[in-house]
C-alpha cells in the first residue's frame, strides 16, 4: 500500500526542483542511522554537566522538582515566618529572586542561561511593592490549598479564583514563577500547570497516567502533550531523529504526508513559541530515547529565537532551566542560504521590517549564537540581505515539496548546524 | 437627406463659436468688484463668517491704533439684532403681509401640517407618560419656526475704541477704497492688506444697502469728524453721504463705527466669544466690553473681559529689508523709491546687516561692472539681475528681532490666568530667529486644568497676537503638539489631563496658508522647530511642577494605597495558617513545628488569634510606616507645603478709604 502511494506521488512529483538530486530513500537511511547510532554512542559517553560541576565566580539559583510535602512545608515555614513578624508589629516582606535580564547569565558549558542568586525584598508597607506581596501572599495560600487537596489546576483556574485582585492573569502568571523561584522548586511542583499547546505525532510510545499511546496512530492532529510530564512515562521509539517543527501549519503537512514513516522520526511542535510542557516533554525524549533533535523553523529571527528557547531556556524561566533545556538541537532549516540555495523565488521572500533587523543585530551579540559559529554566519547573513522567509514559502514548488524534497535533501547532506 | 444635412449643421455651429469669441470685451474689474465676488477670499463665506470677521476685522484696527499710540486699548462692542420689522423701517420699506401663502417657500402644506402635528403630540405623550412615572422631564426644545430662505437676519455693529482716531480728509478713502492702507510698510502688523473695515463695507453695501458711519476724533483735536459713507464697488471709490466736522468738547479721541450687515449669531456665537476671549488672553492689557442685544433677552450676553496689566508690548518698528528677503522686483522698488543716489549708499542704508565695508565688499564681488559710486538709475536690469543673485548666495547675518513686539511672556502667562485659571501654568519665549530673512518669535505657554478648559489638547494660535481658530487641523502648532511632542515623557496625560496649549508667532511676514489668514502651514521647518523647543520648554518647567504634586497626592494615598490590600494578605496567611492548624489537630503531628510555631498555631485554633488580629497588627504597621515616609517627605521638600492662606491684594484703582482713628500712643486705621 505505501509502496503504491509513494509510486503514484513520485510520478506527480518528478518535475520538483532539485528532485533529481535525491538518492534513493534506502541510502538516506543509511546516512541517518550511522549518524544516528553516532549520536547515541558519544551522547552516553559524556556526561552531562551540573552546575555544581563547574566553579562559576558566582553563585547561582536552580530549583529542583520537590514533592508535595515539601512544597507544603515550604510555604507553611514561610508563612509562619511572615505571620512572626506581623504579630511582632514589623509587617512583612518576601525575598524574591530577581529574574531580570541583569540577573541572567549564559553558561557556555553548560549551553543554558541560569539565574544569579541576586534577589530583591518585596515589602508590604511600600507603595510600589504593596500589591505584589498581596497577590503573593494569596498565590502562596492557593498553591498550599492544591498541595493540600492534591490536585492540578491550570493557570486560568488560578487566576480566577481572585480576579479582582489579580486583575490580569500576565500578573498572576509572574506571581506564580516568582513564587516557585522562591520556594526553590519547578513551576510543575506547585500543581499548577499551562494549558495543553504542543504535540507530538510519529514513532513513539508512551504512556500518560497509565494509557499507552502509539503516536502514530493518533490521526493526522498528533497527541497533545500532556500538561504535567509526571504523568509520562515508559518511553519506546525507533525512530532515528526527532524532528522539531516552528509551525503548526508545516507540522501538519508532515504529519498527512506521514513523512515519518518514510523517514522513522518524531515531530514535535508548540505552535509558536514552545510552552513549558513541550520544553520537558522534549527534554525527556532526547535524554530517555538519545535521539539527535533537528529544528525546522523560520527563516527569520523569530525562529532562531524559539531554536534558542528550546535550547538555552527562556530568560523568564532561567531559574528551571536545568529541567526545560535540550541541549545539541541542529538547525537544519529553513535557513537564509537555502533561500539561494534552494532559488526561492523573491515573492515568496519578505523584506525584514527595521524591527527585524534590529532583533536580528541584537542576537548577534547572544552568546547561545555566538558558540555556533555556523549560527552567526547564517543570521549575519541574514541581516546583511534583510530577507526572511517562511517554512511555507517552499511550498511555491507545491505543497508537498518541503516532505518529498527539502527535508529528504537536507537529511541526505547532513545539512544541519 | 441626413447625410447631406449633418455636415451644414456642424459647419454653422463651428462657424458660431468664432464668431462668440471675437464678440469677449476686455474688461477691468476694480478690485473692490473683486473682493465683492470673491469676498470667501477676505473670509466673508457666508453670513455667520461675515459677521464673524467683521468683529475680528474691525477690533484688530482698533488694538492696532490704539497702540500706536501707545494707549492702553479700550474697546466696546455692541452687536444688536434687528429683526425685519425693524429693519424694513430702517430703509423705508413698509411691512407687506403674505397674501399668497402657497408662493412661499416655507408654507407648510397640509400633509405636512398633519404629520408635524401627529409628531407633537406623539411627543407629548411621551413626556406625560414620563412625568407621570416620575421621570425628569426634559425640556422639549421650542419648536423653531421654519426659516425660509428670505429669513435673513440682520445686526447692527457697533464699536468704540480709544485709538488714535483718522484723519478727516482721510476717512473716506479709509472705508471706501480696496487696498488703501497705512500698514503697507515691512513690520509686523495685525492687519496687512487694508482689506478688513473695506470688506465690512461692502458686505453691508451687498447685503442691506446701508450706508457705514464713522465718528473720529484725533488726540488734541478740537473737533470730531462724522462721516457717511458707502462704496461705489465699480470704481472702487468712496461714495460720500456726510462729512462734517462736529463739536469735541471733551476732547475725545478714537473712532467709532456703526455697520448694519446681515449675519448669523446662532451659528457663529460660540465662534465670536471664542475669539474674544482668545483675544483677552494674548492683550491682558486691553479691555474688551462685548454685548449682545436682542428682543428676546434671554438671548443677551454682556461680557466684559477687564484689563490685568498695564504693560504694553512696545510699538513694533518698521524695518528695513533683509538682502535674503528680496526678489527682483522689490530691488527695483526699493530703487525707485529710495532717496540714495548711489549704488554703496544704497546697500547701506535701505537693508538691514550690510554695513559700510560689508557692502564694498558685495560691490566688489559683483563683478567688475558695477562701482560703490555708481547711480542707481544707470543700472540695467540685467545687473539687478546680478545683484539679486548675489543677495541670494551671499552669507548675511540674521536679522535681530528688535523690530519685532512680542506679546510678552508675562502677558502671555497673566493671560492665561485670567481667563482660563488654570492649576499650572509655565510659559516661554523664544529669541528670535529668522526664516527666508524675516524674522520671528515663538511664544509658548502650556496650562494645566483650568475652567472651561475640554480633556485633551486644548490649541490657542497666535499669530501676530490675533487668535487664529479655523482650520486648525492642517496648522503647524497643532500638528506639532499632536505629533511631535510625547506628552507622557512630561508626566502629561494627552488625553485625559485639561492641556492647554498657547502659541503666539510673530514675524514681520507671517507665512499664512490658503485664501483666508486662518492657519501657518507645517512645511517651514524653521518655525516648525521653534514651536517644537517652544512646547517643550513649557512641558520641562511643568514636570518638576507635576512631579512634585505627584509625589505629594503620593504622600496622601499612601496610606489608603497600602490599607486597601491588607485584607488580602492576611486573609492568605490566615487561612494558610487555619489549614495547618487543623492538620495539627487532625494528625497531632506537634513535633513538626518549633515552639513559637507550635505555640502560634495553638492560638490560631483556639481562636486567640483571627484574621482580625493580624489586620490590625499590620495596619499598625502601615501606620507607623506612613508617618515615617511623611516625615522624611517633610523633611525632603521642606516647609513649602504649610497649609496656605488666601491673600488679598488691593485693587490698583479704587482709592483706599480709611478712618483713622488717633490716640496719643497709636493709630488705629478701618479700611473699609
Amino acid at each position: 500500500m505505501a509502496e503504491s502511494s509513494k509510486k503514484r506521488r513520485r510520478t506527480n512529483t518528478d518535475d520538483l526542483p532539485f528532485k533529481n538530486k535525491l538518492k534513493p530513500d534506502s541510502a538516506i537511511l543509511q546516512t541517518l542511522k550511522d549518524f544516528s547510532t553516532s549520536f547515541s554512542s558519544s551522547s552516553s559517553s559524556s556526561k552531562t554537566l551540573t552546575l555544581q560541576d563547574l566553579s562559576l565566580p558566582f553563585s547561582c539559583r536552580e530549583v529542583s522538582d520537590l514533592s508535595l510535602s515539601s512544597v507544603q512545608s515550604n510555604i507553611e515555614s514561610l508563612v509562619l515566618r511572615i505571620a512572626h513578624s506581623i504579630l511582632s508589629g514589623n509587617g512583612f516582606a518576601f525575598d524574591v529572586p530577581s529574574r531580570a535580564a541583569t540577573n541572567q547569565f549564559y553558561v557556555p558549558e553548560l549551553d543554558r542561561i541560569v539565574l544569579k542568586d541576586k534577589s530583591s525584598l518585596r515589602p508590604f508597607a511600600n507603595i510600589s511593592t504593596v500589591r505584589k506581596s498581596a497577590i503573593t501572599a494569596r498565590i502562596l495560600q492557593l498553591v498550599h490549598q492544591l498541595c493540600n487537596k492534591g490536585i492540578h489546576v491550570t493557570k486560568r483556574d488560578l487566576f480566577y479564583t481572585d480576579v479582582k485582585l489579580f486583575q490580569d492573569q500576565i500578573q498572576s502568571d509572574m506571581v506564580l514563577d516568582d513564587v516557585s523561584c522562591m520556594l526553590g522548586c519547578t513551576r510543575s511542583s506547585l500543581n499548577v500547570v499551562a494549558a495543553e499547546k504542543g504535540v507530538v505525532v510519529g514513532r513513539l510510545i508512551f504512556s500518560d497516567n497509565g494509557d499507552m499511546i502509539d503516536c502514530t496512530k493518533m490521526g493526522m492532529g498528533g497527541k497533545a502533550i500532556p500538561p504535567n510530564i509526571d504523568r509520562v512515562g515508559d518511553m519506546q521509539s525507533d525512530a532515528l531523529f526527532i524532528l522539531l517543527v516552528e509551525k503548526d501549519a508545516a507540522y501538519m503537512r508532515l504529519a498527512e504526508d506521514r513523512f515519518y514513516n518514510r523517514f522513522p522520526c518524531i515531530i514535535v511542535t508548540a505552535k509558536g513559541q514552545p510552552d513549558v510542557a513541550t520544553r520537558l516533554f522534549l527534554k525527556k525524549m532526547k535524554m530517555e530515547l538519545k535521539l539527535p533533535v533537528l529544528a525546522l523553523v523560520d527563516s527569520d529571527p523569530y525562529g532562531l529565537k524559539i531554536l534558542s528557547v528550546y535550547g538555552c531556556g527562556s530568560k523568564n524561566m532561567s531559574y528551571d532551566s536545568a529541567n526545560l533545556t535540550t541541549p545539541d538541537i541542529k538547525w537544519l532549516g529553513v535557513r537564509p542560504s537555502d533561500l539561494d540555495k534552494y532559488k526561492i523565488p523573491e515573492q515568496c521572500r519578505l523584506p525584514m521590517t527595521e524591527q527585524d533587523i534590529k532583533t536580528g543585530k541584537d542576537m548577534l551579540e547572544e552568546d547561545f549564537v555566538k558558540k555556533n559559529p555556523g549560527w552567526v554566519e547564517e543570521l549575519t547573513l541574514m541581516v546583511k540581505t534583510k530577507q526572511k522567509a517562511e517554512i511555507q514559502a517552499l511550498s511555491t514548488f507545491g505543497f508537498q515539496y518541503l516532505s518529498e524534497v527539502y527535508l529528504p535533501l537536507k537529511l541526505q547532506q547532513k545539512d544541519w548546524l | 437627406m441626413d447625410s447631406s444635412e449633418s455636415p451644414t449643421e456642424t459647419k454653422k455651429t463651428k462657424s458660431k463659436t468664432p464668431r462668440k469669441n471675437k464678440e469677449t470685451v476686455l474688461k477691468q474689474k476694480s478690485p473692490a468688484e473683486f473682493f465683492a465676488e470673491n469676498k470667501n477670499i477676505a473670509g466673508f463665506d457666508n453670513p455667520g463668517k461675515s459677521l464673524y470677521t467683521t468683529v475680528r476685522e474691525l477690533v484688530e484696527n482698533s488694538l492696532d491704533s490704539a497702540e500706536s499710540i501707545s494707549e492702553l486699548p479700550v474697546v466696546e462692542i455692541t452687536i444688536e439684532e434687528i429683526n425685519k420689522s425693524k429693519f424694513n423701517s430702517m430703509i423705508g420699506l413698509i411691512d407687506c403681509e403674505r397674501v399668497d401663502a402657497e408662493l412661499y417657500d416655507d408654507y407648510e402644506t397640509e400633509k405636512a401640517r398633519e404629520k408635524r402635528l401627529a409628531k407633537e403630540a406623539r411627543a407629548q405623550e411621551i413626556q406625560a407618560k414620563n412625568a407621570a412615572l416620575g421621570k425628569k422631564v426634559k425640556e422639549t426644545p421650542a419648536s423653531k419656526g421654519i426659516r425660509g430662505r428670505g429669513e435673513a437676519s440682520f445686526y447692527s455693529y457697533m464699536q468704540g475704541d480709544n485709538g488714535k482716531g483718522m484723519p478727516h480728509d482721510d476717512i473716506p478713502n479709509m472705508f471706501g477704497r480696496v487696498l488703501s492702507g497705512t500698514k503697507y510698510g515691512l513690520k509686523q502688523t495685525r492687519g496687512k492688506f487694508g482689506l478688513g473695515a473695506k470688506m465690512a463695507l461692502i458686505w453691508s453695501k451687498m447685503s442691506t444697502g446701508l450706508p457705514i458711519e464713522i465718528s473720529s476724533s484725533m488726540r488734541n483735536q478740537s473737533y470730531m469728524s462724522f462721516c457717511r459713507l458707502d462704496i461705489d464697488i465699480h470704481k472702487n471709490i468712496p461714495h460720500v453721504h456726510v462729512n462734517e466736522k462736529r463739536e469735541n468738547k471733551e476732547r475725545w479721541h478714537g473712532a467709532e463705527i456703526q455697520v448694519v450687515i446681515e449675519g448669523n449669531w446662532t451659528t457663529y456665537r460660540s465662534k465670536i466669544l471664542h475669539y474674544m476671549r482668545q483675544m483677552a488672553v494674548i492683550t491682558p492689557y486691553a479691555q474688551f466690553l462685548f454685548k449682545f442685544v436682542s428682543d428676546a433677552p434671554e438671548k443677551n450676553v454682556t461680557i466684559r473681559f477687564s484689563r490685568r496689566t498695564d504693560v504694553m508690548p512696545p510699538v513694533p518698528l518698521e524695518t528695513k529689508h533683509h538682502p535674503s528677503s528680496v526678489d527682483l522686483l522689490l530691488i527695483k522698488r526699493l530703487i525707485a523709491e529710495t532717496s540714495k543716489q548711489n549704488l554703496l549708499q544704497f546697500l547701506q542704508h535701505e537693508f538691514v546687516n550690510i554695513s559700510k565695508s560689508h557692502a564694498e565688499r558685495l560691490i566688489g564681488e559683483m563683478g567688475p561692472d558695477f562701482s560703490p559710486k555708481m547711480a542707481l538709475k544707470s543700472l540695467t536690469p540685467q545687473q539687478l539681475v546680478r545683484i539679486h543673485q548675489l543677495f541670494r548666495q551671499a552669507k548675511f547675518d540674521d536679522p535681530n528681532g528688535h523690530c519685532l513686539s512680542p506679546a510678552g511672556e508675562y502677558n502671555l502667562r497673566l493671560g492665561i490666568i485670567k481667563e482660563l485659571q488654570p492649576d499650572m501654568v509655565a510659559t516661554y519665549s523664544g529669541s528670535a530667529q529668522v526664516f527666508e530673512g524675516h524674522p520671528f518669535i515663538v511664544e509658548a505657554g502650556v496650562s494645566i486644568g483650568g475652567k472651561n478648559v475640554k480633556q485633551g489638547l486644548n490649541i490657542f494660535r497666535f499669530a501676530n497676537r490675533i487668535p487664529l481658530l479655523f482650520e486648525q487641523g492642517a496648522d503647524v502648532v497643532t500638528r506639532t503638539a499632536l505629533k511631535r511632542i510625547n506628552w507622557s515623557s512630561y508626566k502629561i496625560n494627552q488625553l485625559q489631563d485639561k492641556i492647554g496649549i498657547f502659541v503666539s508667532i510673530v514675524s514681520t511676514k507671517i507665512p499664512f496658508k490658503g485664501t483666508g489668514k486662518e492657519y501657518i502651514g507645517d512645511d517651514i521647518t524653521e518655525i516648525a522647530s521653534a514651536v517644537k523647543y517652544s512646547i517643550q520648554q513649557c512641558c520641562v518647567q511643568l514636570k518638576s511642577k507635576i512631579v512634585k504634586k505627584m509625589q505629594a497626592r503620593e504622600q496622601q494615598e499612601r496610606k489608603r494605597n497600602l490599607n486597601k490590600y491588607i485584607p488580602d494578605a492576611t486573609g492568605a496567611v490566615y487561612n494558610v495558617l487555619k489549614d495547618m492548624a487543623e492538620t495539627q489537630l487532625h494528625a497531632s503531628k506537634k513535633f513538626r513545628y518549633g515552639d513559637d510555631d507550635g505555640e502560634l498555631l495553638r492560638k490560631v485554633s483556639e481562636n486567640l488569634i483571627t484574621k482580625e488580629t493580624l489586620s490590625e497588627k499590620l495596619a499598625k504597621h502601615v501606620e507607623q510606616v506612613d508617618y515615617e515616609m511623611a516625615l522624611e517627605y517633610a523633611t525632603q521638600s521642606g516647609v513649602s507645603e504649610e497649609p496656605r492662606e488666601t491673600i488679598y491684594i488691593q485693587p490698583l484703582e479704587t482709592e483706599n478709604k480709611i478712618i483713622d482713628l488717633h490716640s496719643p500712643f497709636f493709630v488705629f486705621r478701618m479700611f473699609h
